[in-house]
């Protein structure tokens, strides 16, 4: 399921410039078949990327972009959609990094949402410097443990964690679901679901008002950075790629594989169930139903794409965020339904995927010819 | 109220049957060795499809043919990256879901102008797919309440289900698809090319898939609706694993998931609460998941005790 | 063969075949007619591309240069389908059997006899495979599912498949490697009578020279792609093969040695241990190594060495019976564990076990001293420049031929290869040391280099147990040595009191054979 680095490249290379230049390309060409389809739909495509702009950012030129574009709220929105693709990335590479497919962290994701909620809730009165703290905890506990499951279920037992964890992330919703719509109610009239709204004190202070980014994105950027830095510069992070690499090899080797791998699914999950917290307690005040637009499975995408690289993924994040935030935003000036940018996701996918596939066959080629020809000189050679 | 009605069984047979004709597919491209997780797209758009041609040909025939002949073209299109480019195959099937989420509401709004679901427009309303009854068969105890009255679909599962069994078990193209994906060095150094079984699978896989969309869309409701292949796709994959591959296990399998999605409905009738009952089929699937692997370790502990 | 002046007709003809591969030439303008109605051996260490060539003839691969004539005619499109066509057929080492499908089904898959046109018809094809069994005195039964049987039994339906489409040149790649000599001697005893009785051409790669010279009539010995001769099997015997084969003679200098074993480092009582399947495959095997001795273990593959090794390095669990390494219980320790007890190993399959392909030499040098305060702060912080140091110390003085630390060691060749894995795993300064399989597939240089790694740890008091399918080896390497046989210790033996002959006996557990020493 990895994607590997294909032999061609006989080091490890730090920064794999053929990929970048594919992945630029693939991302051309699947805005210009996303313009093509808006064109085939009566709609401007000029416009719509325009209005795409617009969505993301809130300026509608240069000039306004280079002078105030932090005080927009568009764009603090896809700052801290940034964030939260950074994150579950991070959490889905966590989980690769092992050779294990986290795809449940959306459940993990929602289920941390709504307990740290009701600890809010529980706690309100309190002072926020007790309250949040634990409403961190529970929201990485439960998500962590709610990550555990599959993981356990894939050591020691075997079971396929991707259908496993499908399964459980539609359990996950629909218990959330059930709890926000009976026993964790809120009983606000002016609601109607969802848990009950959050005292200002407990909120995280917003960085650019009317928009979501808060300062929960300091603590964002902090997970972001520890996750790099276990990944790339500790030995846990060694014995992680090595693990995903060759099981048997670091088993043989004297590696924990097993203790490992389940914690690197526990990590992920709490992160995704921080996510959730963050999603809270720094956006919405509340949980409600479809708190997460899946937040998770776009992270995911970004970290498929970047081959799970922890780098690249908080790179990339900026783009898709961008893509997400602005999507709102065409549709709403430019009447072009948002669901597009889910569309030139999946085409770049699928660029990137037969750019690899049709240089292999023609590299395969090429060398199959260079080879005759230099055969049949030989031959030549040795005949005169 | 009785809750194991007929009625229970009959929606039973509902649930179960897009479910049991996307595992039909899915059951071709895992004997081929490849690992499906786009069914869910395919589904989804084989609805889509299904609907769209109904509406504007006015006849739900036309609807399921073209779904499934866009199911054959999807099903190429996932061989041609799959098997000739070799890409990863999870990577792509993730992307077709993607693809399939984001291009059908896309649709909706581009072709319909309609959010949400469509169900035909007030001067053209939608055809769907008729329910067959026979008084003959509507009088056998028991049984005839639940086996009479069902969409055309679930008797067509009914002769599919033993015509996959026969074309695996029974026929060499069937051998050929296996072998494909349990050695395909004797396949090739039988002078057959295994990378052809995939494609002719992969294709087959998404014909399947885009019946059991058809299904879904005109035959259960007649509408289409954001979303509403709800993750059946990946149901689906864990009945084929359930039943490891062999389509009588397999359909047994969506049975059990029917049951349990039926069952999910009727307990709401009693006051439980509906998003309960919606975890239901879900857990089950996981438990079926669990069942299967460790059964498969019991009985290799067995054998060696055993001996 | 009969000894008459007749003018064989050829059969096969390669015309300066050339096979190019990305950075490997498998095949370097090879020409060579073999003829009908013999059987042509192929010889050549691992690697000299004789499956290559074999399978250029089987269509598998399309030749980058060269022509091939099969029966007189140019072979224009390279497909197995062809190959079969034009009547050649091939048993490969690995099965290509499908082990769910029954004998018939494999026999006659991709012309499966059929009923109605699409229903296989499987009475047909189970009478059919009875007459070929019949007809080339190879018994099978047909509606046995491949999975259940033995893998004797599995290679005749190999044979019978290729027979079955009609194929009159057999080609045979290494087909005793996992055979009892019994089954070898049926092989071989049917091989010269299909020949005979049927005029067939039988191709036969091996490596092992003593069945060249039981069965072949000519034989060709390629070295690193290259054909170097074509003899008449009368006219050489194993010495000269040999010497072509590596382009000296190859004289094994004994090493100088004095033993002085000292304490009992590694001590198994009574092992039982089983296979994948969840047989027996190791059955109540005893014995001890000492510091500064290799006990070597004899065996022919397939006989329980593999799990009995296995089991002691704690990749296999342990049925019933004791392992004691350094006075300590193994029993239901991890690898890891027992690595801290004070064991090291080099593992039989070094791309699976040995190393991470993925990562480069200096990672895989590291693994096991990655945590240690050498390479670390704090015991977590990694120190890239101390790793680096450490790495290129390490490829300097075992001469490892790679562009750098950071090459991935996935493209190391096998020599290389091994060296990182006996790099990281000798400096780990353990006193018990399990070898397996050290120098599968190594050119000379690489084997030289290892064995005097080996005897360099011996001599520093290591305790070593080797195992290794190459008998010269093991009698170079050991100081004792032990036969296994069908999971049982068959003989125990000191090494300067025992022929190689001997060993072959004892490695067959055969006491009924009469004359042992006739067989070479």
């Amino acid at each position: 399921m990895l994607s590997e680095k294909k032999g061609k490249t006989q080091k490890t290379k730090i920064i794999d410039w053929s990929y970048l230049f594919s992945l630029f390309l693939s991302i051309v060409l699947a805005l210009l078949v996303g313009a093509l389809i808006m064109a085939a739909t009566g709609h401007n495509p000029g416009k719509a990327y325009l209005a795409l702009a617009q969505g993301a950012t809130g300026c509608s030129s240069i000039g306004e972009f280079f002078t105030s574009v932090f005080t927009k709220r568009q764009f603090g929105n896809t700052l801290e959609y940034t964030m939260v693709l950074t994150l579950t990335g991070l959490a889905c590479v966590l989980g690769a990094r092992v050779g294990i497919f986290n795809v449940g962290g959306e459940g993990q994701l929602y289920l941390g949402a709504i307990c740290s909620a009701q600890v809010g809730v529980i706690l309100s009165g309190m002072s926020p410097w007790l309250v949040i703290p634990c409403a961190v905890l529970v929201a990485m506990a439960v998500g962590g443990f709610y990550a555990w499951i599959p993981g356990v279920l894939k050591v020691k037992l075997k079971v396929n964690e991707v259908i496993t964890t499908i399964m459980l992330n539609s359990v996950a919703i629909y218990f959330c679901s059930f709890l926000s719509n009976g026993p964790w109610q809120t009983t606000e009239s002016t609601r109607r679901g969802g848990t009950q709204t959050l005292a200002g004190e407990l909120r995280f202070p917003r960085l650019i008002q009317g928009s979501s980014l808060s300062t929960a994105i300091i603590g964002s950027a902090v997970v972001a950075l520890l996750v790099w830095y276990v990944l790339s510069k500790t030995t846990t992070g060694y014995e992680m790629k090595l693990i995903g690499q060759n099981s048997r090899f670091s088993f043989f080797s004297g590696l924990k594989v097993d203790t490992i791998t389940i914690w690197a699914m526990v990590v992920s999950g709490a992160i995704c169930g921080l996510v959730g917290m963050f999603e809270v307690y720094g956006v919405k005040g509340s949980y409600q139903d479809g708190i997460s637009n899946d937040f998770y499975f776009d992270g995911l995408l970004v970290a498929m794409i970047m081959r799970y690289n922890p780098v690249g993924i908080m790179l990339m994040s900026i783009f898709f965020a961008f893509l997400k935030v602005g999507a709102t935003g065409m549709e709403l000036i430019a009447g072009v339904p948002g669901e597009l940018y889910r569309i030139i996701q999946a085409i770049v996918i699928f660029f990137m995927a037969a750019e690899k596939g049709i240089s292999g066959l023609v590299k395969a080629n090429v060398e199959k010819s260079r080879a005759k020809r230099e055969a049949k000189q030989r031959l030549k050679e040795e005949t005169v | 109220m009785n809750i194991f009605s007929a009625g229970l069984f009959k929606q039973m047979l509902r649930s179960a049957t897009p479910v049991a004709l996307a595992a039909m597919g899915g059951l071709m491209t895992e004997h081929a060795g490849i690992m499906n997780i786009g069914m869910d797209g395919m589904i989804l758009i084989g609805a889509f499809v299904a609907v769209s041609f109904s509406y504007f040909t006015g006849s739900a025939a036309i609807g399921v043919l073209a779904a499934v002949l866009v199911g054959v073209l999807i099903g190429l299109f996932f061989a041609l990256f799959v098997v000739k480019f070799k890409s990863d195959e999870f990577i792509i099937g993730t992307a077709l879901n993607i693809l399939a989420g984001g291009a059908t509401v896309f649709l909706l709004r581009a072709i319909f102008n309609v959010k949400g679901t469509f169900q035909g427009t007030a001067d053209r309303p939608l055809s769907g797919l008729p329910l067959i009854n026979s008084s003959f068969i509507g009088n056998i105890p028991v049984i005839g309440g639940i086996i009479n009255g069902n969409s055309l679909f679930v008797y067509l599962t009914w002769l599919f289900v033993p015509l996959v069994w026969v074309f695996l078990y029974r026929t060499p193209y069937g051998f050929w698809i296996r072998a494909a994906g349990e050695n395909p060095g004797a396949l090739r150094t039988a002078g057959i090319s295994p990378e052809k079984m995939k494609w002719i699978s992969s294709i087959l896989c998404g014909a399947f898939c885009g019946f059991a969309g058809a299904h879904l869309s005109l035959g259960n409701v007649t509408m289409f609706s954001e979303g509403m292949s709800n993750n059946r796709g990946f149901i689906a994959f864990a009945c084929v694993i359930f039943g490891g591959a062999n389509p009588l296990k397999v359909y047994l399998a969506a049975l059990i998931f029917g049951f349990f999605d039926a069952l999910g409905y009727r307990l709401q009738e009693y006051r439980i609460s509906p998003y309960l009952t919606s975890m239901i089929p879900y857990v089950i699937t996981v438990v079926m998941m669990v069942y299967v692997v460790v059964r498969q370790q019991r009985r290799r502990i067995a054998q060696k005790a055993g001996e | 063969m009969n000894g008459g002046i007749v003018l064989q007709e050829t059969v096969v003809k390669f015309d300066h075949i050339t096979m190019k591969f990305p950075g490997v030439l498998a095949n370097d303008d090879i020409c060579l007619d073999i003829k009908k109605g013999e059987i042509f051996a192929l010889v050549g260490e691992n690697g000299a591309g004789k499956s290559t060539l074999m399978n250029v003839l089987y269509g598998i691969y399309e030749p980058t240069g060269g022509t091939v004539y099969v029966k007189g005619k140019k072979v224009t499109s390279f497909s197995p389908r062809n190959a079969i066509d034009m009547g050649i057929g091939m048993v490969h080492q690995h099965f290509m059997l499908v082990p769910s499908f029954t004998v018939a089904q494999n026999i006659v898959l991709s012309q499966e006899p059929r009923k109605i046109g699409v229903l296989f018809d499987s009475q047909k094809a189970e009478a059919a495979v009875r007459n070929l069994s019949n007809e080339f005195g190879l018994k099978v039964d047909p509606s046995a599912v491949v999975r259940e049987l033995s893998v004797g039994l599995q290679q005749r339906v190999e044979i019978l498949k290729a027979l079955y489409r009609g194929s009159d040149i057999l080609i045979l790649d290494e087909p005793t490697a996992i055979l009892t000599p019994q089954e070898t001697d049926e092989l071989f005893a049917m091989l010269k009578k299909i020949v005979r009785e049927k005029g067939m051409t039988v191709i036969i790669i091996t490596h092992k020279l003593y069945e060249v010279m039981a069965i072949s009539d000519r034989v060709g010995v390629m070295r690193q792609g290259r054909l170097m001769g074509v003899e008449e099997t009368k006219n050489v015997n194993e010495r000269i093969l040999a010497s072509m084969m590596v382009g000296r003679e190859v004289i094994h200098n004994p090493f100088t040695r004095t033993y002085q074993p000292g304490k009992v480092a590694i001590s198994v009582k009574d092992l039982v241990v089983n296979d994948n399947r969840g047989l027996k495959a190791v059955k109540g095997v005893s014995f001890e190594v000492r510091g500064g001795e290799v006990l070597g273990i004899a065996a022919i593959e397939g006989n329980g060495q593999s799990e009995l090794l296995e089991a002691i390095t704690g990749l296999r669990k342990i049925v019933s019976g004791d392992v004691m390494i350094m006075d300590n219980s193994i029993k239901g320790k991890t690898p890891g564990e027992i690595r801290r007890m004070g064991l090291a190993h080099i593992p039989e399959d070094r791309i699976a076990t040995g190393v991470s392909s993925q990562a480069d030499i200096a990672d895989n040098l590291l693994v096991g001293k990655h945590k240690s305060q050498e390479f670390t702060r704090f015991g977590f912080h990694m120190r890239k420049s101390a790793v680096t140091k450490y790495a290129q110390d390490i490829f300097k003085r075992y001469d490892i031929r790679a562009a750098g630390i950071n090459t991935r060691v996935g493209i190391l060749s096998g020599g290389n290869m091994q060296k990182v894995v006996i790099a990281r795993e000798f400096s780990f300064e353990t006193p018990v040391l399990i070898i397996s399989q050290p120098t599968r597939g190594l050119d000379i240089g690489a084997i030289e280099f290892i064995h005097s790694h080996i005897m360099e740890k011996r001599n520093k008091g290591c305790a070593i147990l080797l195992c290794s399918a190459d008998l010269d080896e093991v009698l170079r390497l050991s100081d004792r040595i032990i036969t296994i046989y069908e999971g049982k210790i068959t003989g125990e033996f000191m090494a300067d009191e025992i022929t190689r002959e001997q060993i072959g006996y004892y490695m067959t557990g055969d006491r009924s054979r009469e004359d042992v020493n006739d067989a070479v």
